[in-house]
């Protein structure tokens, strides 16, 4: 039922997640926020298992920051995609792996050059220029399929996650009243409107 | 082996061997990526191909990648296709209990130059056949084009274009696979890579 | 009181014993067909195996009609002579009533009925039919049990389709091959790709082997070839 999405544009890239915390059946708030800062530049989207995704998205986040600190330069998209990955595969044959679905965005803070990886709970990652989770997925993708093209402007990527959200709402099944919307860019992380 | 879905061939040729691999990544029959990595070099003579449950193929190349630089350092030489092809067997057998899911070609030249294929199965039984090596989700179909157009010493073009028919043609028959292909052909001399266009359904 | 033995039960009623039986069984093979322009060619191996063991080396699964067209089988044995023997009751009564062979497509369809027909307990066949269609053109069509039907211009089933369908669509459908002219084949062309494909699939499957019949269907009648396979 949760709604994770994603476009690559010219030098950024535009993340949409949906805004409701449910449990079963029942949707318990509104206003959820379902993504992490790892560092300036990089975002995480998650979805999954409650309780687990929070717990490994600020997991990931605090062992990337923890790096940056560290090492006094931040982490590139690619190298957080493969810690994530490596966190997630080992995750998944241990005793109890995590059930998190992520998204990684990230745009290089120097040369603007954008970044985005897929990496689903049994951390298979793609690089990928738009991308999707969960039922969302086989609603939204033929719509990318179809308008994605190489360095959309920020104005066009908007534009085409309208259409996304438009096909959600009308035919997928859930309620999704509201979606979060952040774009990631050369000079960080910040929520827009759509 | 059939979640992500993925096709891998290599064949013998005259002093030459061939790799090749669709380029599909998808989740059952949701087509996520069409440039998904299969195939990796792991020097200038040992090839490998992973098929299988793509978070594996990432986890085993990695691994792979770490084993032979260490055996680089260690014994100051590059590991030979049939070393590295126990050394992946080996690997695989550790998880006997909890396989990965993967079944791998390997594909290479030995050191005087004899071409080398083989395939093992998830645990890392390994079987060394004379003339080609199929695996993943159209291996049936693979084995059905290879079985008729492969012959013996083809020279390295030859060998291209019996891998690529071979491959582009077994895939079209699998919803699973396909979207694109990418061939290796090693020789001694030099290796010879090449992407090729496929059906996009 | 009455007298009970221990190894009686005590209910009333003895509970029913029960029998498992399966009424299908698989007997392996592979057939093909191949539509030429004016000609058609049907092909089948001749063993018959029921898992690990061989019936018969020589036990002909490919079937000439009497309407002129032939009818290749796979799947279970006992349920494609039976429904062989429906189809020439049909046909025969078909000629007698219209003074004329019935035509290829009519044929088609009516066996796609017949298979429909027992939808809820079907003849665990799998038909291709091959023949001269009432243009004078060759015609392949292929079914699955319960009768839903397609034609094609080549075709495999059975045991080792998989190896042999993509090697069909490369060497008669000319799939993936650039710079050429694409053309209809000869026959002879044909028999030659239909014996390398027999050869291959009998390396690989195990089902597949011994002999396979070659039926080359023209508007002048029909010839057939026996060809050896390997017997293991």
């Amino acid at each position: 039922m949760e709604v994770l999405l994603a476009i690559k544009g010219k030098d950024f890239i535009l993340t949409a997640a949906d805004r409701t915390s449910a449990r079963s059946i029942v949707v318990m708030k509104q206003g959820e926020d379902k993504s992490r800062a790892l560092n300036k530049n990089i975002l995480m989207l998650y979805s999954g298992e409650a309780g687990d995704t929070v717990q490994f998205a600020e997991y990931i986040q605090r062992n990337i920051q923890l790096y940056g600190i560290k090492n006094g330069v931040p982490l590139s998209t690619s190298a957080a995609a493969s810690f994530t990955r490596k966190e997630l595969a080992t995750s998944l044959r241990s005793r109890n792996p995590y059930h998190v679905n992520v998204i990684i965005a990230g745009t290089d803070p120097k040369t603007a050059l954008p970044e985005l990886y897929w990496l689903d709970y049994l951390a298979a990652s793609v690089k990928l220029n738009f991308a999707a989770h969960g039922h969302a997925s086989y609603f939204t993708l033929s719509t990318m399929d179809r308008y994605w093209r190489e360095g959309l402007s920020l104005e066009e990527a908007k534009s085409l996650l309208n259409k996304c959200i438009a096909e959600l709402k009308v035919r997928y099944i859930a309620n999704l009243p509201e979606f979060t919307v952040k774009v990631v860019d050369k000079d960080g992380i910040r929520e827009i409107d759509l | 082996m059939e979640y992500n879905g993925s096709a891998i061939i290599a064949m013998k040729g005259k002093n030459c061997v061939a790799i090749a691999a669709d380029r599909r990544f998808g989740v059952q029959a949701l087509t996520l990526s069409t440039d998904f990595k299969k195939v990796f070099q792991m020097n200038e003579r040992v090839f490998i191909g992973l098929p299988g449950l793509a978070t594996d193929v990432q986890t085993l190349y990695e691994r792979f990648r770490f084993k032979t630089n260490m055996y680089k350092l260690r014994e100051e030489r590059e590991i030979t296709p049939s070393t590295f092809a126990r050394m992946v067997s080996s690997t695989l057998y550790e998880k006997r209990f909890g396989p990965y899911f993967c079944e791998p070609v390997i594909a290479g030249l030995e050191k005087d130059g004899t071409p080398y294929i083989c395939t093992m199965d998830l645990l890392g039984c390994i079987t060394t056949p004379a003339d080609f090596v199929v695996s993943g989700t159209a291996s049936n179909q693979m084995y059905g084009m290879a079985e008729s157009l492969w012959e013996p010493d083809l020279e390295p073009e030859e060998l291209f274009e019996t891998i690529s028919q071979s491959l582009l043609n077994a895939v079209d028959r699998d919803a699973i696979s396909g979207w694109g292909a990418v061939v290796h052909v090693i020789t001694p001399e030099r290796i010879l890579t090449r992407t090729l266009k496929g059906r996009m359904d | 009181m009455p007298i009970t033995h221990e190894y009686q039960s005590a209910s009333p009623v003895k509970a029913p014993v029960e029998h498992r039986f399966s009424p299908y069984t698989d007997n392996g093979g592979t057939a093909l067909a191949v539509a030429g322009e004016d000609f058609c060619v049907v092909a089948g191996d001749t063993r018959q195996s029921e898992g690990y063991h061989i019936n018969s080396r020589y036990q002909p699964k490919v079937f000439q009609l009497s309407n002129g067209s032939v009818l290749a089988t796979g799947g279970m044995y006992a349920d494609a002579v039976t429904l062989v023997k429906r189809l020439e009751q049909r046909l025969e009564w078909y000629y007698h009533q219209h003074e004329k062979k019935m035509s290829v497509d009519a044929l088609a369809q009516m066996l796609s009925v017949i298979l429909y027909h027992k939808r809820f307990f079907p003849y665990y066949v799998w038909n291709t039919l091959g023949g001269i269609d009432g243009n004078g053109k060759g015609c392949v069509f292929s079914y699955d049990p319960v009768g839903n039907y397609e034609k094609h211009h080549w075709n495999c089933t059975g045991s080792a389709g998989h190896l042999i369908q993509p090697f069909l669509d490369n060497q008669i459908g000319f799939k993936h091959m650039q710079g050429i002219q694409r053309r209809f084949l000869t026959p002879e062309e044909v028999v030659r790709i239909v014996k390398d494909s027999f050869t291959s699939a009998t390396e690989r499957d195990i089902y597949t082997g011994d002999y396979v019949e070659i039926f080359i269907v023209t508007a002048g009648g029909i010839d057939v070839q026996r060809v050896p396979l390997k017997r293991d």
